[in-house]
């Protein structure tokens, strides 16, 4: 017994069709009702948050220049709304269907790293975007990590269903070694480009889903050592581009000042710290309304809210985050079948890898990568590959609850 | 079908707890990034909002008009003057699309400068880039231009489409009405160094570009000539950009210097320096005067040549000319000899000794003493100048005369009192030293304490002095006696001075008789006075013993005149001798100008003894390898004492042939013998000048001779703007800026090379040079 089939075992009895909807509109298992609107509200909420910080460091700029001081503001907006549509798309489309696309997924988003390569920009150091007609640009890498989430899923989830025996097995030797075959194709072009934040995010989702999977602890562990040795071997043999090698000796020596990538979290650190308790109230940062930080509408977004809206409000979005995470576990957990409880996972390890790098980052503790925080920085492609991510779980969370025989 | 729950719970529940570690984690890294945020925010955000608020805001300075310094009468020595000034704001520049490159080349054409010299100027100083650069403040223009042209201002100002962030403002730098005037006691301006920001800690209200005060009064005085620069902290963005201004102080002009020293008397002085010089055709290089009061300590006039323009200092003097400046072969200009240097003071120290002897050594003013022709000491044998004997007279015509021996006995016999060499078996009860001692209460051997910076000290070297001295020297002494003087060329020459070091290898240590008695007539290599000390001593003679710590400034006066500082010499001590004494010295000194047989009663033949007693004592110190360094020390009138003149000219002759009758023109001059009179009456103003409503003196009392003598009213300076850019400027009289125009009125704040004087350092090395000179020049018995 198939979910497709449990989804259309509605024991309301039939009642014409229009009125079926309305009944699966409102009724008690209605599609509707059964979606995770705390995710969901957290999510919107953030969004609109971060569009708010990313108007309040942009308006200057723009105002300035001469163009419309509310560009991003609407821009951010803009992206939040398609990301939605898109979102709902990966909601309402049964993920065990989509595992049945997970392939073209997967085989879409290498054509995309590989067109990045042939025909992308660069932007600060990294050659990771295509650059569209009308100012918009496309990071291929975003929804490559999407992408590998589905793949990896659905290698991993595929031998828990074994329908005939109903015994579930976990991931073989052979699993781990497809799975990281397939990880590495869409890895090793992110490296050329290079953009070390997005490599770093893949390496703990595939790590954070084999280990979820049940995947023998030997390959976990052995990864993680393999890791730890690559990283040595990249400092002590300067595989890095200097900038990034930069990066990170800096933030292992916290010696701030001289280069720009100190300087840059050091004008974080102070908009932050300068917003105290309460916060100087939106638009009223100095460091932010003088535009002191870099990047600040993408990657440095959450100094915005930590100088403008204070701990309680900077808190308050960690909160939310958190919160973002805590319902995405939840999911994983009572998803009704391993490729979900995968889907979810990897979303967790990518989300919060992201988070605590980018957040960390601003506050002195990480070092400086290009990574975006979800949902708050400003960035077209970062913004649909998180919705699309949100969509996944949603979708997963559907369908678990479908099955009235679940619980 | 939903059976794994309820089948096969193990596999589920490997995947749950790695879950629930997954959770963990998570839960981990949150508290982990909010902790971090509350030590940030909540904890210590103290430093960074501090960082944040020198982030946003940039302080413009704008420069306090400095105070003016003035003389005696209020003639201004030391003035502002207005100077048209082109300046680049490169927070504006900087930001066109070719940096201002094009602004830039204009620009140079308009003042006609190349346009690398203009593109230097306005480069920010660092480690590496050397002046010409700016190390003021990126939101202060550059003034790349000074004393540019009205039609060139107006170049700039009419075409702003054209020169975006050019400016052409009024500013004031120093100006020097009357020239190289007491250039050595005015002192100059320098930009303020980064070691003194960093030292400074903001008491003294320094800002990057600030000029400071760095030798002479200008020094001594800059915390009151400086008053307090106005500051406008500007909101800026990281772009520079301004927003708004968050506070804003006006500058608050200098407080303005009065001094004793009168223009007319110090003219008289370098004058006569100079023509001194002059009539020794280049033999004889610098000379150095000194005229105080004796009644009050204050000093008139003291000068040294060579002396310099003290306005190749304003916007910053360039490396060549302080090198010339600093530099031996043209004597130093930078150095002033009246106060930072120092020498055997010969015979004019005969009054010094006979203090002592009627003070300590129990002489009497009527008795003879024989005036032998030579005194024979252990081998030494010490003569008379050229030999004279003048056999038994008074010690009021032992100085008359000059006669060397009688004091050398005095000395000789103290000296043995003392314990002689004391080579034997101790101890020894404390030496008297009494010539030694006399000295040093008349202020020779340490600082007069004269308001200028980098005075000299001089040398008393007694007993124990010498003995440290040789413990410092003897190693090079002894290599002397073994290696001898190669370098000398005359063989006997070098070989008495082998012989020298040798004996003083052996027993240097040892206080010998000779030294004693050369230390009473002012020869020898224990003894080195600076000009200034041998008037400070005069005055004390004069006065009746009291012992001044000289000044130059009278009083501070605010910049409307309502606030009154002054400022009293203060005294320091007083001679240990009778009345009585001292009067019969100051007969006797009078005698040197006016008995028969006075050393420089030929020089004093013409001069009007009945209304103006002058009394003096000549002096003439022998100098190694040079010719004499003449000496007069004097005051007058001899019968009551207002006037102490002292001049030295080294590398001369006697005392009589040059020093005495550059005294004699300088009275002249004061007394207005021939001539119109500098000091009318013969006495110092007594009151202070007064200050105008526009803040400029009132001269008082100006004899008709200082008619000539440009305008000190500051805004007269103003005409260099010309009628045309008048309308461009708001000019304020006195410079008390307070328009926008004036805003940036920077006290000659131009970017210059930071080249600074070090007088003191200078002369400190020349005084340790003295004080070491005997290691390789012993000082010969000279003649008186």
């Amino acid at each position: 017994m198939t979910s497709p089939t449990a989804l259309r075992s509605s024991p309301v009895p039939p009642r014409g069709r229009i009125g079926q909807l309305r009944d699966r509109a409102s009724g008690r298992h209605s599609p509707l009702r059964r979606l995770d609107w705390t995710l969901q509200i957290a999510v919107i909420a953030l969004s609109i948050l971060g569009g708010l910080l990313v108007w309040s460091a942009t308006r200057h700029r723009e105002g300035d220049s001469g163009a419309d001081p509310q560009l991003f503001l609407k821009r951010h907006l803009l992206n939040l709304a398609i990301g939605l549509v898109l979102a709902s798309v990966a909601t309402v489309v049964d993920y065990r269907i989509l595992r049945a696309y997970a392939p073209f997924v997967y085989l879409g988003s290498l054509v995309g790293l590989v067109a990045v390569l042939l025909v992308g920009s660069t932007i600060n150091g990294a050659h990771s975007w295509i650059v569209l007609p009308a100012g918009f640009q496309l990071q291929p890498s975003e929804f490559a990590k999407v992408a590998l989430i589905v793949g990896v899923a659905m290698i991993l989830g595929e031998k828990h269903d074994d329908r005939d025996t109903g015994i579930r097995l976990n991931p073989g030797h052979w699993d781990v070694l497809l799975v990281l075959g397939l990880a590495g194709v869409p890895m090793l072009l992110i490296m050329m480009q290079p953009d070390f934040g997005t490599f770093m995010v893949f390496v703990f989702v595939i790590l954070g889903m084999l280990a979820v999977s049940g995947a023998p602890s030997r390959w976990v562990i052995g990864l993680i050592l393999l890791g730890v040795l690559f990283g040595g071997a990249i400092l002590q043999f300067h595989l890095l581009k200097p900038y990034q090698e930069a990066r990170l000796t800096e933030f292992v020596q916290s010696d701030q000042n001289a280069s720009s990538t100190g300087y840059n979290v050091d004008q974080a650190m102070t908009a932050i710290a300068n917003g105290g308790v309460t916060g100087r109230g939106l638009f009223h940062g100095t460091q932010t309304q003088g535009q002191f930080v870099p990047e600040q509408q993408t990657d440095f977004v959450f100094t915005v809210a930590g100088e403008e809206l204070g701990f309680l409000g900077a808190g308050g979005v960690l909160l939310l985050l958190g919160l973002v995470l805590w319902r995405a576990l939840a999911t994983a957990l009572d998803s009704g079948d391993s490729f979900g409880t995968m889907i979810a996972t990897g979303v967790v390890c990518w989300f919060a890898f992201q988070m605590f790098v980018n957040i960390g980052m601003t506050l002195g503790i990480m070092p400086v990568t290009g990574l975006p925080l979800p949902f708050l920085s400003y960035g077209g492609s970062s913004m649909f590959a998180n919705l699309l991510a949100v969509g996944l779980l949603q979708n997963v969370r559907l369908r678990a609850r479908s099955d009235p025989y679940a619980l | 079908m939903r059976r794994q729950r309820s089948g096969d719970g193990s596999l589920d529940d490997r995947v749950g707890i790695r879950l629930v570690v997954l959770r963990v984690l998570v839960v981990s890294l949150l508290v982990t990034l909010g902790a971090r945020l509350w030590a940030l925010q909540v904890l210590n955000g103290e430093h960074y909002r501090r960082v944040a608020e020198t982030n946003r805001v940039r302080d413009v300075v704008t420069p306090a008009p400095r105070g003016l310094i003035v003389d005696d009468r209020g003639r201004a020595l030391v003035r502002n003057r207005t100077s048209l000034v082109i300046s680049v704001n490169r927070s504006v520049t900087d930001r066109q699309k070719d940096s201002g490159r094009a602004v830039l080349e204009r620009l140079s054409s308009v003042v006609g400068l190349p346009v690398a010299d203009v593109a230097k100027r306005i480069q920010y100083c660092s480690a590496t880039v050397k002046p010409p650069c700016w190390n003021g403040s990126p939101y202060q223009p550059v003034p790349v231009a000074k004393d540019v042209a009205p039609s060139q201002a107006l170049a700039v100002i009419e075409h702003p489409d054209r020169f975006p962030g050019v400016s052409a403002e009024l500013q004031a730098v120093r100006e020097y009405p009357y020239g190289a005037l007491a250039a050595h006691e005015l002192g100059y301006l320098s930009p303020v160094t980064q070691e003194q920001l960093d030292s400074d800690g903001g008491r003294r209200g320094f800002h990057n570009n600030s000029l400071i005060g760095v030798a002479g009064l200008e020094d001594t005085y800059d915390s009151a000539l400086r008053g307090a620069d106005g500051v406008q902290r500007l909101e800026v963005d990281r772009f520079g950009r301004v927003a708004g201004t968050a506070s804003s102080t006006a500058p608050r002009s200098g407080d303005n210097l009065v001094l004793s020293i009168d223009a007319g008397v110090q003219q008289a002085v370098e004058q006569t320096l100079q023509k001194t010089l002059d009539s020794l055709g280049g033999r004889a290089r610098t000379a150095s005067g000194v005229v105080l009061d004796a009644r009050t300590g204050r000093v008139i006039a003291m000068a040294s040549l060579p002396s310099y323009d003290p306005s190749v200092f304003v916007g910053g003097i360039s490396g060549s000319d302080y090198q010339a400046l600093s530099d031996p072969a043209n004597g130093i200009p930078l150095l002033s000899r009246a106060y930072q240097g120092s020498s055997a003071p010969g015979s004019t120290f005969k009054a010094v000794s006979t203090t002592t002897v009627l003070t300590n050594l129990g002489a009497s003013m009527t008795d003879d003493y024989d005036c032998g022709p030579s005194l024979q000491i252990g081998s030494q044998t010490f003569h008379n100048f050229e030999g004279s004997s003048a056999g038994p007279i008074t010690l009021h015509q032992a100085l008359v005369i000059s006669c060397d021996v009688i004091f050398d006995k005095f000395a000789y016999d103290a000296w043995l009192a003392d314990g002689g060499l004391r080579n034997g078996r101790g101890p020894y009860p404390a030496a008297n030293e009494y010539f030694v001692k006399m000295a040093r209460a008349m202020g020779f051997g340490s600082r007069t304490g004269v308001d200028l910076p980098g005075e000299a000290a001089g040398s008393v070297v007694g007993r124990d002095g010498a003995k440290a001295i040789w413990t410092q020297l003897k190693d090079s002494y002894c290599r002397r006696a073994q290696n001898g003087y190669p370098e000398v060329a005359d063989p006997a020459k070098a070989e008495r001075f082998r012989q020298y070091a040798a004996e003083a290898c052996v027993d240097g240590y040892l206080y010998n008789g000779g030294a004693a008695t050369q230390f009473a007539i002012g020869q020898g290599q224990y003894l080195s006075v600076s000009p200034l000390q041998l008037a400070v001593a005069y005055a004390a003679i004069a006065n009746g013993g009291t012992v001044y710590q000289p000044t130059l400034a009278k009083a501070v006066i605010s910049p409307d005149g309502t606030g009154v500082m002054p400022i009293t010499p203060k005294i320091v001590g007083r001679l240990p001798t009778a009345p009585e004494a001292l009067a019969y010295i100051r007969a006797a000194l009078h005698g040197v100008t006016s008995e028969g047989g006075g050393t420089a009663a030929g020089v004093f033949a013409d001069w009007p003894n009945d209304t103006i007693p002058i009394a003096g004592k000549t002096g003439t110190a022998e100098v190694e390898g040079a010719r004499d360094t003449s000496w007069f020390a004097s005051f007058a009138p001899a019968n009551d004492p207002q006037f102490v003149v002292v001049v030295t000219i080294p590398d001369s002759g006697t005392g009589a042939e040059y020093a005495a009758p550059a005294v004699k023109a300088i009275y002249q001059s004061i007394y207005g013998i021939g001539r119109d009179p500098a000091l009318p009456g013969g006495v110092p103003p007594a009151d202070l000048p007064k200050v105008e409503q526009d803040g400029t003196f009132t001269p008082v009392g100006a004899p008709p001779d200082q008619a000539a003598v440009p305008s000190t009213t500051p805004s007269g300076a103003g005409s260099a703007a010309g009628g045309a850019a008048a309308a461009a400027f708001t000019l304020t009289p006195g410079l008390a800026a307070t328009g926008v125009a004036a805003v940036r009125a920077l006290a000659g704040g131009v970017a210059v090379a930071g080249v600074r004087g070090e007088p003191a350092a200078v002369d400190s090395g020349r005084a340790q040079a003295r004080a070491r000179a005997p290691a390789r020049a012993p000082v010969e018995r000279g003649p008186p």
